[in-house]
């Protein structure tokens, strides 16, 4: 969805379309989040009446998938894979081996005992 | 020795006002665990590192010194589709719509 992106190519990291599909839903759900937020206090408000949690929901609902939190996965910023991806590097687990290999990552070393 | 519930009320509202927390002794739902959270928008969103500098920027940056640098990957771009037109294997011209005919079918 072309229209989450932003106007002028933002990211400087290893990019392919999945990357910068992620970044669109990063920032949809960013720009969204108070408005999610305030739905999802009124469906779990109890002493509101019924119709306006109702309708609440159905707002929720028809929101645009892009402003999904779950539509957010984290992806390697060093060649795009969203499978074994260490969330504390950013990165998978690959790349992950190369950069401590190569002394890139400060604290991180090769276990040995 | 039981405490009788009113008084336990009182407390507990007082508690409440204390630690400026909503006094709900039914512990009906009002939803505010949500108003509670946090927001996560803005960490989710800084996870991908943004592009801070072109290598054309670089070059504006250092003009007023009356420097050049060279971008030689850009260099050898360009003379490899020198070569490619050279020995007529470039890509071909874009098509424009006025003059001849638009392709058929």
């Amino acid at each position: 969805m072309s229209m989450f992106r932003a106007k002028k190519f933002d990211l400087g990291c290893f990019t392919n379309i999945k990357v910068i599909r992620d970044h669109a839903k990063r920032k949809a759900f960013e720009a969204a989040e108070a408005e999610r937020q305030a739905l999802r206090y009124i469906i779990r408000n109890t002493t509101l009446p019924a119709r306006t949690r109702a309708i609440a929901q159905l707002q929720l609902t028809q929101m645009h998938c892009y402003t999904r939190p779950t539509q957010i996965r984290n992806r390697c910023i060093f060649g795009g894979k969203g499978r074994g991806v260490l969330a504390d590097f950013k990165m998978s687990r690959y790349n992950f081996r190369m950069q401590a290999l190569a002394g890139n990552l400060p604290g991180v070393k090769k276990a040995s005992w | 020795m039981s405490v009788p519930r009113a008084r336990l009320l009182d407390l507990l509202r007082a508690r409440c006002e204390l630690f400026s927390t909503t006094f709900n002794p039914e512990g009906v739902r009002t939803g505010n665990k949500i108003l509670r959270q946090r927001l996560k928008g803005p960490a989710l969103a800084s996870y991908y590192p943004r592009k801070i500098m072109t290598f054309r920027d670089f070059q504006e940056e250092f003009k007023p010194l009356e420097l050049e640098i060279e971008n030689d990957a850009e260099l050898d771009r360009l003379e490899h589709i020198a070569a490619l037109k050279a020995r007529g294997k470039g890509t071909p011209k874009k098509k424009r719509e006025k003059d001849g005919k638009a392709a058929k079918k």
